[in-house]
């Protein structure tokens, strides 16, 4: 009866929560067993409460509240469980306090007492965290509380566990609040359960079976129920399903071989190799081979492929995507080498080339950069033209703004920026004559005609036009009465448009001087010397002036363009033949019939600004420098449109021109350069001109950002004429 | 005529918009997944085209409308169809706890062969082995990948795969038609040269490879089903074409030592010979060794064992049959490159280090007409034999050495095959630091930068090539003997044909100089015609030199001036490429200096 209770009591505790402090006491028991003179054979097995057993190594929340160490208890615990190991040899019952006298006093009167002895605490089975801040650990049989031991210090109660021999078999029991020491056939016990057997040695498990009932003289049967037909019949629903089966074999649906076999299907695929063999379908595009791997791939490359660290370095800053695939890299020996990481992912990357990649017949452009330049006539057959600087004119002390060349070709006069205009001849370098205007020139222009040696000088919003004295003494004669001007003729004058400009003589210089109302930025003769325009550029203007005037000399009259300008005007010249007018603005070109008296054309070079334009002197061809470099040539009888840009220069064009008789024309920009360019016009019509770059011609110093300013030709002479910001005239020669 | 895309699209179309359609249309169009359109387009060797007009837009990829066709007439659409069908069965079979039946299924799920295929992409055998490339490098890729079963890598596969490309290697070897090779850190390329065809490959380093996450693996595998159905078809062929039974027999006990090539080498060369030596009627003399080897192999083929006999028979007496057979089915049909290829290495024998990467050196070595050896079981000859020439050592030191053999880096092997020159083994041996492996697949004169070995390489294969001429030490008794005379015919063609092509060169480029010289010239009249004036006008004499830069440069912008807006962009495009190589060049060359002077310093 005590066995099965035992077990019973076995049973209601799971066997894995007690598995761990068994293991652990039987370690003990192994250890200790032989020394254990305890030999009380009495036991009883409810004392050592399991719950308590195993929450031996349970959490620290189960400390007490007086203890300010919260796993004070469990180490106290674990401690004398460990201290069994220690071989003790002395006996020292000294700590052997009153508690454990009054725990074993507990499990004595347990023992001695024949019935079941319910626990000295009564709450039951609660968790004990309930009473973690208690005082108390539960009631007694009585009621009344049951107070707390009080905790023993670590120190106290390792030394005291060092010194008890028993205390490998002593066990804390926690509901209780009390120490427990295991009986050796408790121990015993204990030990037959971690084996797996029955708890007690005496218990059979394989006891034969006894039947609590026997059926075999009974005259009743125990049901009354008649046999059912299924147990005479055969099952109509097996039949069926066997004959589904055999069906299913015999049709071949059900294979029984487990692996059908792979015959080889090899044979030669091209055993009709012939050539009339061709692929189907679309035209087939065969995917490029994979680039072949350079020295840089080496496993052991050139010293010069390998990065430096610096270099690597610098490679983290550059994004990601941009960053160079494979970093070239040394290896010793052969099999240091590693294994290539991207291999897969590289080959996967070919793969989705091949199936994603769209593809298409490119035409490699395999050409010799040499052919995309045009064809041009070699320049040896296009002489002569300007080569090299041949004199300089030095005496300006600014800027040369403004150069021009008398007809006859041995004069030139330039204008500059410190406010003089001086006359030089062109074979020496001779310098005839400097006036002082005072202000700054805009432009000086020589007259067209040979008879009249005049000089138009633009400066403020002044034009001066002066007599320079040259050519035989009738000629002179009738410089000066030409520039004879009785009075000024402004006060009188009716004419509303010329209201603000008034002919006057110039005192200081002995000429004409006409007063412009704005700055003047720009002057023009007429072919016949007569006319001369000029070009005011301002932005605020009375509607009733206009920025374009155009004088006449020998009736010493002033008219304004009657047409409307969009823009300011540039830059303006007379048709070298006909009556035509052109006007250019910062944006376009407009062309103006002078008897007719309207719009002819208007040209779109489509630059960002123009800056010059010049006509050709066979009138039908006009070239456009703008402000980006760039030089447009148009041909009237085309269209509107440019025949032909070219970009010679990185900054701004100053100035085109072209030759008044060879077939040349230049420009002259802020790079310091001035471009020669062969210009051909064909008399036949259908042949497009012919524009040849000839020559750069350097040498002028760059000024305050400004380079050549201007260039004219020599009117007879292939020679070019150029006005620098560095105050130097040169004379380019062939 | 196209129903679906005419209910699809409205109304009718024309030009591009009839004429391409996207994908997504496409996948409509033929009514399947995309993965089975996908699998149809890698197997069938579809790709999308660019048409001149996107008409859905640009993110788009578009397909031919004929091309679209030429799938949807396609069997293997109908077969993958069923496929499908049949993977919802299992499906449902698994689903519903059915698990024999799920089985059954599994094990009877419908197959197809893309042989079909294969002759409908290359219709004729060369088109094939043009296309060989990728096939080549991703068989060899698996080949060295472990077996995965996430990602349905089977091992079956990976054996498939190391065997086709055994195959192919040992074919190679076999017919010595290898030319380049060269180790880089991706792995070794390959370059063969088989009728006519220059086919390059990539082979993995035989390590333990990594299987990143990110790729998909079930397009590869697509890819690699027909590139195996590819490179057995391309490997029964010329195996065929020389006279030996495919799939080969190999050596149970070769194979599992891991050494499948050398078996199948062994296999090639028997069965090659086999017929010859017949009609040659020489009997094996030592039949008790032919016994003892059958008894090690067990195996049965007739032409696997005189293969063995024979093998014994060319290690012991060298020579004798071999060379015989060799010569005699060989020389007429091969070109000049493979003969020098296969008497390469002649004469010489090699022993490889444990630690040496075998595989490829197996491969290499006998493609050039060298004998090789190994450490470990299986061997043709051990170590301790005396006519090895060449350790093979790729460790910095090495302790025991016999003195009648050099020891030299793997390295060595490689790069006399590239240069076709035996290197001196000076710079080789070990604990030597080994010259740059360099590249075979640079043209370095068009490259622009030279590396400092190549030209001493350079200067080797010339003295090489004179060498021969003088005959060193030969006498009479070579010049008598047929084969060596061949030799020195074939060599002084040779040497002939290279002078004529160095005068060739020689002449072009004077050629060239002189066309450069006249473009210029024009440029240095006029220089000389200003200099002129100059020197009348006495002081700007001397700045005659900058100008000339001066004017080469006003020449080239002059020319610039003229050209149409679209030709200067695209003259501007190739100079700015042009630009990058000179950079990259001059870094190079940068580094190079760098190096030099560390070393002069140091």
């Amino acid at each position: 009866m005590k066995t099965l209770k035992n077990k019973k009591q076995h049973k209601k505790e799971g066997p894995e929560k007690i598995n761990g402090t068994l293991r652990r006491i039987e370690q003990q028991l192994d250890q200790a067993a032989d020394k254990s003179e305890d030999s009380s054979s009495d036991y009883d097995f409810e004392v050592v409460d399991n719950e308590s057993l195993s929450e031996d190594e349970g959490p620290p929340s189960e400390s007490g509240s007086e203890q300010s160490e919260p796993s004070g208890n469990e180490d106290v615990v674990s401690s004398d469980d460990d201290d069994g190991n220690h071989d003790d040899t002395r006996n020292n019952r000294k700590m052997d306090g009153g508690e454990s006298d009054d725990s074993r006093e507990v499990i004595e009167e347990s023992d001695s007492s024949e019935d079941e002895v319910a626990p000295r605490n009564t709450v039951g089975s609660v968790p004990l965290e309930w009473y973690n801040d208690e005082e108390h650990i539960g009631y007694n049989l009585a009621g009344k509380k049951i107070k707390k031991k009080e905790r023993q210090n670590k120190l106290d109660s390792f030394l005291a566990s060092a010194d008890d021999s028993k205390s490998w078999r002593k066990i804390y029991d926690e509901y209780n609040d009390e120490e427990v020491e295991l009986t050796k056939g408790e121990t015993k016990l204990i030990r037959r359960l971690l084996e797996g057997k029955a708890p007690h040695a005496d218990f059979d498990p394989y006891q034969p079976y006894v039947d609590f009932f026997a059926w075999d003289d009974s005259k009743h049967p125990l049901s009354n129920a008649p046999e059912p037909k299924r147990r005479f019949i055969p099952s109509k629903w097996e039949s069926k399903k066997v004959l589904q089966l055999v069906r299913a074999f015999r049709m071949g649906r059900i294979k029984f071989d487990d692996k059908p076999k792979k015959e080889s299907n090899l044979y030669d695929v091209w055993a009709d190799d012939s050539s009339l063999a061709e692929r189907q379908g679309l035209a087939h595009i065969p995917a490029p081979k994979f680039k072949l791997p350079g020295h840089e791939e080496s496993f052991n490359p050139s010293g010069e492929y390998i990065p430096s660290q610096e270099e690597i370095n610098a490679l983290q800053l550059i994004p990601e995507e941009d960053r160079p695939k494979f970093i070239p890299q040394r290896f010793e020996l052969y099999r240091s080498v590693p294994a290539y990481d991207k291999a897969v992912s590289e080959r996967f990357g070919r793969c989705l080339d091949l199936y994603l990649c769209p593809r298409a017949r490119k035409k490699r452009i395999n050409i010799d950069p040499e052919t995309l330049k045009p064809k041009l006539p070699s320049r040896k057959d296009l002489k002569p033209y300007p080569t090299t600087c041949y004199l300089e004119y030095k005496g300006h002390k600014g800027p040369v703004v403004s150069v021009t060349a008398e007809s006859t070709g041995q004069w030139i006069a330039s204008g500059s920026n410190d406010g003089s205009v001086r006359v030089w001849e062109v074979e020496t370098g001779r310098c005839l004559r400097v006036w002082d205007i005072g202000e700054p020139v805009q432009q000086v222009v020589w007259n067209p005609l040979p008879e009249l040696p005049l000089l138009a000088i633009a400066a403020g919003q002044d034009v001066f036009i002066l007599n320079t004295g040259l050519g035989s003494e009738e000629e002179q004669k009738k410089i000066e009465e030409l520039l004879h001007i009785e009075t000024p003729t402004a006060p009188d004058d009716s004419d509303k448009n010329a209201s603000l400009i008034s002919w006057g003589p110039d005192e200081k210089h002995g000429g004409i001087r006409l007063k412009h109302f704005k700055t003047v930025s720009s002057l023009e003769w007429h072919r016949k010397g007569d006319y001369l325009s000029t070009l005011m550029p301002h932005d605020i203007l009375p509607p009733t002036l206009k920025s374009v005037l155009i004088h006449q000399l020998s009736k010493k009259l002033t008219q304004r363009i009657p047409y409307k300008l969009r823009g300011l005007p540039v830059s303006s010249a007379f048709h070298p033949i006909r009556s035509i007018f052109f006007i250019s603005t910062k944006k376009d070109v407009r062309v103006y019939d002078l008897l007719k008296q309207k719009l002819l054309k208007k040209l779109e070079p489509g630059v960002r600004e123009v800056s010059s334009i010049a006509i050709h002197p066979g009138g039908d061809n006009v070239i456009v420098g703008s402000k980006d470099g760039k030089l447009c040539w148009f041909d009237m009888d085309l269209s509107s449109l440019p025949y032909k840009v070219l970009k010679p220069h990185k900054k701004d064009i100053n100035k085109v021109s072209f030759h008044r008789s060879y077939p040349l024309f230049s420009s002259c920009s802020d790079d310091c350069t001035a471009y020669v360019f062969h210009g051909k016009v064909y008399s036949d019509l259908n042949q497009n001109p012919l524009i040849v770059p000839l020559e750069i011609l350097r040498g002028h110093a760059s000024a305050d950002g400004r380079g050549v300013l201007d260039c004219k030709f020599h009117p007879r002479q292939p020679w070019l004429f150029t006005a620098g910001a560095d105050s130097i005239i040169r004379l380019y020669c062939h | 005529m196209f129903p679906a895309v005419v209910c699809l699209q409205g109304k009718k179309k024309e030009g591009n918009a009839a004429k391409y359609m996207t994908r997504s249309q496409a996948v409509k169009y033929l009514q399947v997944s995309l993965s089975v359109f996908r699998q149809l387009c890698i197997h069938k060797g579809v790709f999308p085209r660019e048409p001149k007009k996107k008409v859905k837009g640009n993110h788009h990829t578009y397909y031919h409308i004929k091309d679209i066709l030429f799938l949807k007439h396609e069997p293997l659409l109908e077969t993958l169809r069923e496929i499908r069908v049949h993977e919802k069965k299992v499906k449902k079979a698994e689903s519903k706890k059915n698990r024999n039946l799920a089985e059954r299924l599994e094990r009877h799920k419908p197959d197809y062969s893309l042989d079909r295929l294969v002759k409908e992409r290359y219709p004729t055998f060369v088109d094939a082995l043009r296309d060989l490339d990728d096939c080549l490098s991703m068989v060899h890729l698996f080949a060295a990948l472990p077996a995965v079963e996430r990602e349905h890598i089977e091992v079956d596969r990976i054996h498939k795969c190391r065997r086709l490309s055994h195959e192919w290697q040992a074919y190679i070897s076999r017919t010595h038609k290898l030319r380049k090779t060269f180790i880089s850190v991706k792995g070794i390329y390959y370059q063969a040269e088989v009728q006519g065809q220059i086919v390059t490959w990539l082979t993995p380093h035989a390590l333990q490879q990594v299987l990143p996450s990110d790729v998909d693996y079930k397009i590869m595998l697509t890819f690699l089903k027909f590139y195996e159905t590819q490179l057995e078809l391309v490997n029964y062929k010329l195996y065929q074409s020389i006279n030996v039974k495919y799939p080969p027999i190999l050596d149970p006990r070769l194979e599992a030592l891991a050494a499948d090539l050398y078996g199948l080498t062994r296999y090639l060369d028997a069965s090659a010979r086999a017929s010859l030596v017949e009609s040659i009627d020489v009997r094996p003399s030592g039949s008790d060794q032919n016994e003892e080897q059958q008894e090690g192999t067990k195996l049965e083929e007739p032409e696997l064992r005189l293969a063995q006999l024979q093998h014994n028979l060319s290690s012991s007496e060298p020579g004798s049959l071999m060379r015989l057979v060799d010569d005699v089915r060989e020389e007429d049909e091969d070109d000049e490159e493979t003969k020098e290829c296969r008497n390469f290495f002649k004469g010489m024998k090699f022993f490889l280090s444990r630690e040496v990467p075998r595989e490829s050196l197996l491969f290499v070595i006998p493609a050039f007409g060298g004998m090789i050896s190994w450490e470990g079981e299986g061997a043709p000859f051990p170590e301790s034999d005396s006519s090895i020439t060449h350790q093979i050592v790729d460790r910095p030191t090495q302790k025991r050495m016999f003195l009648s053999r050099e020891y030299v880096q793997p390295q060595w092997i490689y790069d006399c095959i590239n240069f076709r020159v035996i290197l001196p083994t000076d710079e080789y041996l070990v604990g030597r630091v080994a010259p740059p492996h360099l590249s075979p697949f640079v043209d370095n004169e068009e490259e622009g930068h030279v590396p400092e070995y190549a030209e001493t390489i350079k200067r080797l294969q010339a003295a090489a090539r004179k060498e021969v001429l003088p005959l060193p030490g030969a006498g009479e008794d070579d010049l008598g003997d047929p084969q060596n005379l061949q030799g020195i015919i074939d060599r002084a063609e040779e040497i002939e044909a290279a002078e004529k092509k160095r005068k060739m060169a020689i002449l072009q480029k004077q050629y060239l100089d002189e066309l450069k010289m006249e473009l210029e010239s024009c440029q240095y009249h006029d220089h000389s015609d200003t200099s002129k004036l100059k020197d009348a006008e006495g002081p700007d004499a001397e700045d005659s030199l900058p100008n000339l830069k001066q004017i080469a440069e006003d020449a080239e912008n002059m020319s610039k001036v003229l050209i149409s807006r679209k030709k200067r962009k695209l003259l501007e495009a190739m100079e700015i490429g042009k630009d990058r190589k000179k950079a990259h060049i001059k870094l190079l060359k940068e580094r190079k200096k760098k190096i030099d002077e560390a070393e002069k310093s140091g």
